[in-house]
């Protein structure tokens, strides 16, 4: 029972941390007043780079960096055609998911002669950031074994972001130019500027998250390989409104979610059925909220 | 059938006619998405070391080069014509909903049970329940998240997305448990029963009479929009919600008559690929249908005549990106990129449009 437990524990955190990295992207550029609902696309185009760069060099860091820099690359180019071109930000993203995921597709044929799944040799897999031996503390031993340099990033990422976003100039600049832009424009900030930048931290974020799922255990590339994970986090910062923390506390759920999935199917649960979960989640949870903010204007 | 196929046709050149009054900037504003995308797609081609020239008469030809070859094209433009209307309806009247492909894929599920579980003896009454089933079931499932916007002023972009894979969720536990085919393997109903097929128009090929109950919806859409004081009225919401409400209109209940008119389209359109073209449901019943058919709806700008172009077009694509990745090393996901390219195209575009409009609340 306690091996179980153990077991779902390290799972869960291995499986949270894309939706988190993800999700961290997400609710920074929500803030910054844009809904980007192409995270996918920049998951799918991360872990895609991660291993053509972790096989090229056979370092992760290169691997990861090069993943995180394609994943700004194509945020900032995505937030050009909103804030520049004026593009619907909803329709921009879901075209931008088609294209990368065709993009993608059309790469992996005809340069390296794959199709569906991409194997190269040499490609490196994340390091554990602790020693082994932890494994035997009973309970998060584990756990704590298989923490990788990305998931400490994620959750020190967690950890700076209520500050970074409530106390420091450009975490407040950059919401104000999210929740007023005609405010911050008269205060004489490049209002357009900031949500290029939020988009392409939401970018490079969603680049980490690709390479994590890539080379956190498999160290090859899937085309199912986000299986929807961006619009999970997406799910997961609308669920928590956009509070980091809250967020990440959800992503975990979901992580734990995805990680118990296997093992409620044998209790007779079906996959798919737990899968859907999160989703309605955010249904419920956003019903509940609007009914609070209507029963609350009518007290007044 | 052919006589029906007749008078679709006819109808359909008529709303051509009444469309003509689009000026001629109009069009060339029109095709800029597509030739952006034809030539995004060309240097993609040119890079990976083809002639765009020859690869795009090749599709060219693949996609209309003979009757058969057309009929194959319509065929793939059927979905599209369904649910590019069902966006459509939605668009125009300022309401972001993304949950068409969630609609014809729970609707579709709807119509393929019904072929097959209700008796084969009731003829051809199995086709009419099962597309008034499907249209009941796509208008509740569109419904929820409509009543949502208009009552709780619930962003619909977020539900009708999270909907869609609620959609995917729900149908593929139901095909693979109580509605698992004991013979057909995983993931997959029972095939209907014959009588509930939707005739083929042009056997051998897939084209059925779905594509005329397509055509059909078009039409209808295209008279709603231009000659009703509803879709004058849903126009307006779409315009100016400010405006709308204070020559008394009632936006909540033409934001949630869209949305259940919507639910109905993508049922229909749901109902004509399953009983029409595959038989029975299995996981992967849309190819992204709905996503495909906001791309023809955006390039369409919520035009009629736009609408069949446009899911013609597509329709092209995709039967000629099957035969080119055949017969060449031209890879199909040449036609994601031709498709991801004229959706962010068509609202760079529409871009100061769509942006006033999303500021209606």
């Amino acid at each position: 029972m306690i091996a179980l437990v153990e077991q779902v524990l390290a799972s869960s955190i291995v499986l949270t941390t894309p939706i988190l990295l993800a999700a961290i992207g997400g609710l920074v550029n929500r803030q910054g007043g844009v809904v980007n609902i192409a995270l996918e696309a920049k998951m799918i185009a991360g872990a895609f780079v991660a291993v053509i760069a972790g096989a090229a060099t056979g370092s992760w860091l290169a691997a990861v960096l090069a993943a995180a820099f394609a994943g700004a690359a194509i945020g900032w180019l995505f937030s050009l055609t909103i804030t520049r071109a004026r593009a619907n930000m909803i329709i921009a993203g879901l075209g931008l998911n088609v294209l990368i995921a065709g993009l993608v597709g059309l790469t992996m044929s005809v340069a390296f002669d794959a199709s569906g799944t991409l194997r190269l040799d040499g490609v490196p897999l994340l390091p554990k950031v602790l020693p082994e031996a932890l494994a035997a503390v009973p309970l998060a031993g584990r756990a704590l074994a298989t923490l990788d340099p990305l998931t400490v990033f994620a959750w020190a990422t967690v950890a700076v972001l209520p500050f970074a976003l409530a106390n420091t100039r450009l975490g407040l600049r950059l919401r104000a130019a999210g929740n007023a832009a005609p405010v911050a424009r008269a205060t004489g900030l490049r209002d357009k500027s900031l949500i290029d930048l939020g988009t392409t931290f939401a970018g490079f974020y969603s680049g980490l998250a690709g390479a994590h799922l890539a080379l956190a255990s498999l160290g090859l590339f899937n085309e199912g390989l986000t299986a929807g994970r961006g619009f999970i986090a997406l799910a997961a910062f609308y669920f928590a409104r956009n509070h980091p923390v809250g967020t990440a506390l959800v992503c975990l759920l979901f992580g734990f979610l995805d990680a118990s999935q296997i093992r409620l199917q044998t209790a007779g649960l079906p996959p798919t059925l737990i899968g859907t979960l999160p989703y309605v989640m955010v249904i419920v949870g956003l019903v509940i909220t609007a009914l609070n903010t209507r029963r609350r204007r009518q007290a007044t | 059938m052919t006589a029906a196929a007749g008078t679709g046709q006819a109808m359909g050149r008529e709303r051509t006619g009444a469309g003509v009054a689009v000026r001629a900037g109009e069009i060339v504003r029109l095709l800029i998405p597509v030739l952006i995308a034809f030539a995004v797609g060309a240097l993609v081609l040119l890079l990976i070391g083809e002639n765009p020239v020859d690869i795009y008469t090749l599709m060219a030809t693949e996609a209309f080069g003979t009757a058969r070859r057309t009929a194959a094209t319509l065929s793939a433009a059927t979905p599209l014509l369904f649910t590019a209307v069902a966006t459509a309806i939605c668009f125009r009247t300022g309401v972001f909903n993304v949950g068409v492909d969630g609609a014809f894929v729970v609707a579709g599920l709807a119509a393929a049970t019904i072929g097959f579980a209700l008796p084969a003896g009731l003829g051809l009454w199995l086709i009419a329940i099962a597309l008034v089933a499907s249209a009941a079931v796509g208008a509740l499932w569109l419904y929820v998240p409509g009543y949502l916007l208009a009552r709780l002023e619930i962003d619909e972009v977020v539900t009708t997305l999270m909907l869609n894979f609620i959609a995917l969720g729900l149908t593929g536990f139901l095909v693979n448990t109580v509605l698992l085919s004991e013979t057909s393997g995983n993931n997959t109903t029972d095939s209907i029963h014959q009588a509930a097929e939707l005739v083929r128009l042009m056997p051998p090929s897939t084209l059925h009479a779905g594509f005329i109950i397509g055509l059909l919806c078009v039409v209808a859409y295209g008279i709603w929009a231009r000659l009703t004081p509803a879709g004058m009225e849903a126009k307006l919401v779409g315009l100016n919600p400010r405006f709308a409400r204070s020559v008394g209109i009632s936006v909540p209940a033409t934001i949630v008559t869209v949305m259940v008119i919507s639910g109905v389209v993508a049922g229909l359109g749901g109902a004509s690929h399953a009983l029409g073209q595959v038989h029975r449901f299995s996981d992967g019943f849309s190819a992204g249908y709905g996503f495909t058919g906001m791309a023809v709806a955006l390039l369409a700008r919520n035009s009629a005549v736009g609408i069949i172009l446009g899911a013609v077009l597509f329709g092209a694509l995709a039967s000629a990106g099957t035969t080119v990745q055949l017969f060449s090393d031209i890879p199909l996901d040449i036609v994601n990129v031709i498709e991801g390219t004229v959706m962010i195209f068509a609202v760079v575009e529409l871009g100061r449009l769509t942006w006033r409009r999303r500021r209606r609340r």
